[in-house]
């Protein structure tokens, strides 16, 4: 694997999602939604006009009845850093509304600055961004949910999953209050990992071995959506199934993914 | 001065570039930007002191510990509770939906009083004293007409001091029509009763297990308490433990098992005796546990001196490979093979109750699963089915029971059954309808739904709709309050003291402590306080039972002790018990474990239809993405449903390719589904993983109340399928129902 | 009536036939307004992109409009630059047709993007990586420089040439005018470029993606020439249009072969490098990343094969063949003909690489995308060609925009 993450003092925040345990549930999607004010319509059946940071994806594997199979794929941002940070959706943005930052690994992104172009979601493969088609609209009194940590978002603007940057910056000046130079591996957790019931999201720095991402990271059949792209995301998947790591990819008949030891 | 052309042009040109060269438009360019980052129309939160305060979710039978997070007195985010026996932190998506119920527009706000027709949404509001006093007022004239028992009660749960409070407020006013919706683990308990000889709440110790064997329960799709559930799932993952799933769809459990079985539906009893047959056939049962504490597995001599056939025998002679392969449609080697490694693990474990467990199901298919336990057993054993003991509440005082409330009680039940077996509420309806026994004259629901979650909602509504006076104490505006005379709006979940007790199936005693984490929105009322308010305004019996001031004194007492644990933890967990020994944990008369007759007969429940009008299986799903009980989807849980089970308005049913090339249909096409008690149009969903001959749709959609947010989406699933009374407990057992699809 | 502003020397159809003319357009451009005002006012949820189709018909129809525009650039370059002096009979339509295409990309643009009223944060907070950087800062000046290039024209009207700073002004800039074009075409060059980048950059992208010069992809290069070849051709159709409803010749013959011959032979090289790119492309680029060309062209209802088959034969190697041959140049219908393929070609071109990059599947469980525009988008679309036919009528009626009208069309 090349552009494996270098250990060279920054941290590199990432996860691995264990599709083995991933039962599909949804409670990633909603801790999410509620986390983040992601906003919601009567309909929100068109999909493809239906913000939801993280998305769960039904994998088949083709084969009929009752040879099928199903996998469940939770798909937030990739974080990806592409090469020296230059993210797929990072470099094509007009007005540096989206930036990685090189500290912390994260892809993030600049409501008020975005102008709406949604050059990023042409550029972004996994469909992990989304444009406000609607103003955000809570019925109500319910309004009165929102979490002031995470500025609800204006119509006409971009947005996807943050890795919940809101819990690091908390976590940072928490650490920063007692003392700490480094933030501990549980002081930021995403909400959609802590919410997982089945334990199937494990997040934390990629670059410390001290954090259990740098050795989940390395099992055998852990691969990465789309590699052969050269996105290089910081999200691993892991699946003892061979239909599904081949999923995560694509590749010609004569070839096919690692193989999980 | 006159103005020429030449001049009024340089004039034009010199103020155009003088305000392009001033401040004024790069000014009024900036301020417009500002004015789009801050639009007044999308709110700002404010902000303000994070608090977390623990309680517990109850909107399934799961009983989480939740953790909500507060800014200033606003809910922001409920979590799950770190360190709580029952989930471990974890949460499921209706769960993390919770304050958008809180918040919502569907809340009742105050008392309402029907005033246009039933239905029709027309309501005034009215103060709580007037509430209580109407309804006293109707249920005194009942009662001193010596007509106390044509009142009903529906209750969800039946557990707890609030549903006890209830059960106590009927019992004291005098009837014995006091209903709760029973679940799989009430057939379970039956089971246990007969076989066990114990009264008791069957709990499945599923962490400790390495080979399950599930019989179509939805492990991953909401069974037993979900999350407890989905988490001993991961730890078998972890552990190398094997699952397998029988059932006809590839449902997520299946998907994530080790080996999904797919099976004809409702020949899951079958199955069981067929790998009973292998186990005995090849000698791999548990010989100590049959041979010394164990009856009826040999043939034996009754009372009266009659020889009966044991377990043993009528399984070796009836349920070979070969027979069961042709009741369930699986490959006789692959019933061998199943038998041998059920029997090899250490700690396997047999389970049922399909789905999430919601309908009751056939009680000799849970006998013959828990006798598969008993074989090899794993019955009151680490890893086994052991039994948790249902502790009354100590600290109320004697119930009053007055002359008209006796006079009451003395009546039969309206479904018929005897007074301390389970009610078949399932039989509620067609009561009402058929004009036998007596009528219904008014109704209490108490955090149900009967009108959309029972069986045949078509039936319930028409008998529902008989019954002239009607009290909905939910919280919300769902069906069955809709349709209601009077609503008394309960405190939601949140707003709410309450001991929510051991979730089913959950091994271990627990009581939860659902708190008050905010005061009130609206004006509703703790439906405990309104028992106790109305039970004082009828006097007599009824106000002696209810000697407490408010409901928080009835609280104090029915916790006792236990209180001062719940008010620091959180919760109460109580101490682990080591199970008892097998010799001393059966109460049959035998003493010992009873293979009954019933454990070795499989008796297929009879679902309605007949296979020439209707030749295909129609059976319901359940997801952790649809809220199917008294709990409708939130929106964000609704958001999370795929675009292939439900479209703009248009729920899926899921087919298999080869159904549907049968009936020329295609992905997307518009079917009219048709059952012996519906009819509905729906779309086709197109999915490899379903037997052919089999569709299924989902529970929870097709709501016509609550919010826009889910009202109209989709076709309630229990419209299409009608009860089946179990012949041995008389619950609903209908796992399906003949159907036929057409193009519409 | 308005026989005083109409240039000497030059008939014109009457008053009340133009206006008529005018209001049907007008009627259109409306249209094409109240459609705009919904977008803007409403949000782009009047539209039917989704997430899927961030980019949809409007930066499509930028696209073309800008290649086809490039008529004035490579004109411009063509006349100033070389020396090809003929084509100064051409010249002043090239440039209005290219103000238009231009004016239109701008309109396009403030329509399309999702909050039009921080539009200027692309200048302000640039980002010197993005291709799009690069395309609004060229396109904004190049559009000054047509502006520039205009306004001369403007100020021959009868009446504004009255004036004597008017006339002194325009004289200037005529004589300026080479510098403005060397300006333009080098602006030119690199917008055109820029916006052939904004596709090939896209590495999540396989379908889009090309490898390429430092950090430009070859569909930079790729780009820049089509607009160059292709613009031409749109220039001379439009003037061939324009003279049927006018029903006279306008420009001279030999003028406009010259200019399909240039064309023809710019094409012929482009189409060469293209089909280069694709060969490269489907064996090369696409494959390393797990694709095969027909993946890009099957499993959905409506990209095939065809349409690489209609871009790349139709679009671009059969008039390519007609405009380099002496025959096919001096035939008006072979001519015209190969004009319509060339503008189709150029379209398909931009089409593709916009709307099929979104369409393509890109995760082995993604799904093909179709997309239709809804009304909306349509009517915005066509608010640029009606108020492209309204300029053009009021230019051509009072402006002396063909030099050789009035020697082709002596009035008695
Ligand atoms: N506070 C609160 N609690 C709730 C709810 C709520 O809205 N608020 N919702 C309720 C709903 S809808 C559901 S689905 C439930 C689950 O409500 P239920 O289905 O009623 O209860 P379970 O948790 O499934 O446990 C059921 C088992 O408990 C035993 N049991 C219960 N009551 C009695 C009894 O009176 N006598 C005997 N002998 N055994 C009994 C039986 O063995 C039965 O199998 O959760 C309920 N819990
Ligand atoms: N077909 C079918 N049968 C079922 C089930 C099912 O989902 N489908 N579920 C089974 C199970 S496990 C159970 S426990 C029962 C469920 O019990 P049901 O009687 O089927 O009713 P539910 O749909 O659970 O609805 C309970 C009602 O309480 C209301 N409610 C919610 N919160 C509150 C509150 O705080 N206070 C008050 N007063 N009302 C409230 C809800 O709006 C709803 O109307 O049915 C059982 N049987
Ligand atoms: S919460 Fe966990 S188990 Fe559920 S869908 Fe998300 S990752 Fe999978
Ligand atoms: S997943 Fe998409 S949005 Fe996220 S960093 Fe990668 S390209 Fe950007
Ligand atoms: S939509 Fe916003 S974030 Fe995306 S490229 Fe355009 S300005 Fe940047
Ligand atoms: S990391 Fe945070 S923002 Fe991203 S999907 Fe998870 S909860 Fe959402
Ligand atoms: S599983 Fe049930 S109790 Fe637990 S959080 Fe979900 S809805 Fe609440
Ligand atoms: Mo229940």
């Amino acid at each position: 694997m090349k552009q494996e993450h270098g250990d060279n003092g920054t941290q590199k925040y990432g996860m691995v999602i264990d599709l083995d345990l991933c039962t599909g549930c949804g409670s990633c999607m909603v801790a999410c939604m509620a986390e983040n004010n992601v906003p919601f319509r009567e309909d929100e059946t068109d999909k493809l006009k239906s913000i939801t940071w993280m998305r769960v994806y039904k994998l088949t594997n083709g084969k009929p009845y009752p040879e099928t199979d199903i996998c469940y794929l939770p798909r937030p941002c990739q974080h990806c850093e592409g090469q020296h940070g230059h993210s797929p959706c990072v470099s094509v943005c007009p007005a540096t509304a989206t930036d990685y930052d090189t500290q912390t690994g994260i892809v993030s992104q600049i409501y008020t600055r975005c102008f709406g172009c949604r050059y990023c979601m042409g550029a972004c493969p996994y469909h992990a961004r989304y444009f406000n088609w609607y103003d955000p609209i809570w019925p109500e009194g319910m309004e009165k949910y929102l979490n002031p940590a995470v500025s609800p978002r204006m119509r006409g603007v971009v947005e996807k999953c943050s890795f919940c940057i809101h819990r690091y910056q908390a976590a940072k000046d928490k650490a920063h209050l007692d003392g700490q130079k480094e933030i501990e591996e549980d002081a930021y957790q995403t909400a959609c990992t802590q919410a997982c019931p089945a334990g199937a999201i494990t997040f934390g720095d990629l670059n410390n071995p001290g954090h259990a991402v740098h050795e989940l990271k390395k099992q055998p059949g852990a691969f990465r959506l789309l590699e052969r792209l050269g996105t290089n995301p910081k999200v691993y998947y892991v699946s003892s199934r061979e239909w599904v790591r081949r999923a995560g990819d694509n590749y010609l008949k004569t070839e096919g993914p690692k193989k999980a030891v | 001065m006159k103005i020429d052309r030449r001049s009024f042009l340089s004039l034009g040109i010199g103020v155009a570039a003088g305000t392009a060269l001033s401040p004024l438009p790069w000014k009024l360019t900036d301020d417009l930007s500002i004015w789009t980052q801050n639009w007044p129309w999308t709110p700002v939160p404010e902000i303000g002191e994070t608090t977390y305060v623990n309680s517990v979710c109850t909107l399934c039978p799961g009983r989480c510990g939740i953790s909500v997070r507060k800014v200033e007195d606003r809910g922001v985010k409920i979590e799950g509770m770190k360190g709580h026996p029952v989930n471990q932190g974890g949460i499921c998506a209706l769960g993390l939906s919770g304050l958008q119920l809180l918040y919502g527009p569907t809340r009742i706000k105050s008392p309402l009083k029907r005033v246009g027709k039933r239905g029709a949404g027309q309501w005034a509001k009215i103060s709580w004293e007037q509430a209580i006093a109407e309804i006293s007022e109707k249920l005194d004239g009942f009662r001193t007409g010596g007509n106390s028992h044509t009142v009903a009660g529906i209750a969800g749960s039946g557990q707890g001091t609030v549903s006890r409070l209830f059960s106590r407020f009927l019992t004291a006013y005098g009837t014995p029509n006091c209903f709760h919706m029973p679940s799989s683990a009430d057939t379970y308990q039956l089971a246990l009763q007969q076989m066990n000889g114990v009264s008791a709440a069957p709990v499945f110790d599923l962490e400790n297990a390495d080979f399950i064997l599930s019989f179509g329960c939805g492990l991953l799709d909401g069974w037993g308490s979900p999350v407890r559930t989905i988490k001993a799932n991961t730890g078998w993952k972890k552990a190398n433990a094997r699952v397998i799933q029988i059932e006809p769809r590839l449902s997520r459990t299946a998907a994530k098992a080790d080996r999904w079985i797919s099976i004809i539906p409702g020949t899951e009893a079958a199955l069981a005796l067929g790998v009973a047959h292998v186990l005995i056939k090849e000698m791999r049962y548990n010989k100590d546990f049959v041979d010394n504490y164990a009856h009826g597995f040999e043939s034996y001599v009754t009372d009266r001196g009659e020889m009966k056939k044991g377990f043993r025998q009528t399984v070796l002679d009836g349920y070979s490979p070969e027979t069961v392969a042709r009741i369930t449609g699986i490959d006789p080697s692959a019933i061998i093979l199943l038998a041998r490694e059920f029997a090899k693990a250490k700690a396997p474990l047999a389970l049922c109750g399909k789905g999430q467990g919601r309908t009751p199901g056939s009680l000799s298919e849970a006998m013959a699963v828990h006798a598969l336990n008993a074989l090899v057993g794993s019955v009151n054993r680490k890893g086994g089915v052991c039994t948790l003991p249902i502790a009354d509440i100590q600290g109320w005082p004697e119930l009053t029971l007055d002359a008209e409330a006796a006079a009451g009680m003395n009546q039969p039940r309206l479904d018929g059954a005897a007074p301390k077996s389970p009610n078949c509420i399932n039989q509620l309806a067609s009561a009402i309808l058929s004009g036998k026994g007596y009528p219904v004259n008014a109704l209490f629901v108490l955090e149900s739904n009967p009108r959309y979650t029972l069986a045949d909602s078509k039936t319930v509504t028409e008998a529902f709709d008989k019954i002239p006076f009607v009290v909905s104490l939910s919280s919300f505006m769902d069906e069955t309050a809709c349709n209601a005379d009077l609503v008394l709006p309960n405190h939601i979940y949140l707003e709410r003291l309450e001991d929510v007790p051991t979730p089913v199936g959950f091994p271990r005693s627990v009581i939860g402590l659902s708190k008050p984490v905010f005061k009130p929105l609206f004006n509703t009322k703790h439906a405990g306080d309104t028992l106790i308010l109305l039970a004082k305004e009828l006097g007599g019996g009824v106000a002696e039972s209810f000697p407490w001031d408010n409901f928080e004194a009835c609280f104090g007492k029915a916790m006792g002790d236990k209180l001062k644990t719940l008010q620091n933890k959180g919760f109460w967990l109580d101490s682990e018990a080591a199970a008892p020994q097998w010799k001393d944990s059966f109460k049959t008369p035998s003493g010992k474990f009873e293979f009954t007759a019933a454990s070795a007969a499989f008796s297929p429940v009879k679902i309605e239809g007949d296979a020439a009008a209707f030749p295909l299986l129609l059976i319901p799903y359940e997801t952790m993405r649809l809220s199917c009980g008294y709990i409708a989807d939130p929106p964000f849980l609704t958001k999370t449903v795929e675009d292939t089970i439900l479209k703009h308005n248009d729920g899926f049913i899921e087919i298999n390719p080869k159904t549907a090339q049968a009936g020329q249909l295609s992905e997307g096409d518009a079917v009219v589904l048709q059952t012996p008690v519906g009819q509905a149009r729906v779309r086709a969903h197109l999915e490899e993983g379903i037997l052919p001959g089999v569709v299924a749709l989902p529970g929870g959609l097709g709501h016509t109340a609550y919010d826009g947010y889910i009202a109209g989406k989709g076709i309630n699933v229990n419209q299409m399928i009608g009860p089946v009374q179990d012949p041995d407990s008389g619950l609903d057992a209908a796992w399906g129902i003949r159907a036929k699809l057409s193009k519409a | 009536m308005d026989s005083a502003l109409i240039p000497n020397g030059v008939r014109r159809c009457s008053l009340d036939k133009f206006l008529v003319a005018l209001i049907v357009v007008g009627a259109v451009l409306l249209w094409g307004v109240y459609a705009m005002l919904l977008c803007w006012f409403k949000g782009l949820n009047q539209t039917n992109m989704n997430d899927n189709y961030g980019f949809a018909l409007w930066i499509w129809a930028d696209l073309a409009v800008i290649a086809l525009g490039g008529g004035a650039f490579f004109t411009g370059f063509l006349k100033y630059i070389i020396g090809k002096d003929e084509l100064k009979n051409i010249i002043n339509y090239a440039v209005l047709i290219g103000f238009i295409c231009y004016s239109s990309a701008l309109l396009i643009l403030a329509i399309d993007i999702g909050q039009p009223l921080r539009g200027w944060f692309i200048f302000w907070h640039a980002n010197v990586h993005s291709m799009l950087t690069e395309v609004a800062f060229c396109l904004s000046c190049y559009f000054m420089v047509l502006t520039i290039e205009y306004v001369p024209l403007i100020l021959e009207n009868r009446q504004v040439d009255k004036v004597p700073f008017f006339h002194h002004l325009s004289h200037n800039m005529h004589a300026t005018m080479a510098v403005f074009a060397a300006t333009g075409a080098f602006l030119s060059f690199f917008h055109q470029g820029s916006l052939g980048g904004v596709a090939g950059v896209l590495f999540g992208r396989p379908f889009a993606y090309r490898e390429g010069l430092f950090i430009w992809p070859w569909t930079f290069f790729l780009f820049t020439w089509s607009a160059a070849a292709y613009g031409p051709c749109f220039t001379l159709l439009i003037t061939r249009i324009t003279e049927a409803v006018a029903g006279k010749k306008l420009v001279k013959d030999n003028v406009v072969e010259l200019l399909a011959k240039i064309s023809g032979w710019m094409m012929t090289s482009y189409i060469i490098a293209k089909i280069i790119d694709t060969v490269y492309w489907a064996n090369v680029t696409a494959p390393s990343k797990g694709f095969t060309l027909m993946d890009f062209y099957s499993n959905n209802g409506f990209y095939g094969i065809w349409i690489l088959v209609l871009e790349i034969v139709l679009g671009g190697v059969v008039p390519a063949a007609i405009l380099i041959t002496d025959k096919g140049r001096k035939s008006p219908v072979a001519r015209t003909t190969a004009f319509v393929l060339a503008v189709i070609g150029v379209s398909v071109n931009r089409w593709v690489m916009v709307l099929q990059v979104m369409a393509v599947p890109v995760m082995t469980f993604d799904k093909w995308a179709l997309y239709y525009p809804s009304w909306q988008e349509v009517a915005t679309t066509l608010l640029p060609v009606a108020y492209g036919i309204i300029l053009i009528m009021i230019s051509y009626r009072y402006l002396p925009i063909f030099p050789q009208e009035a020697e082709l069309n002596p009035v008695e």
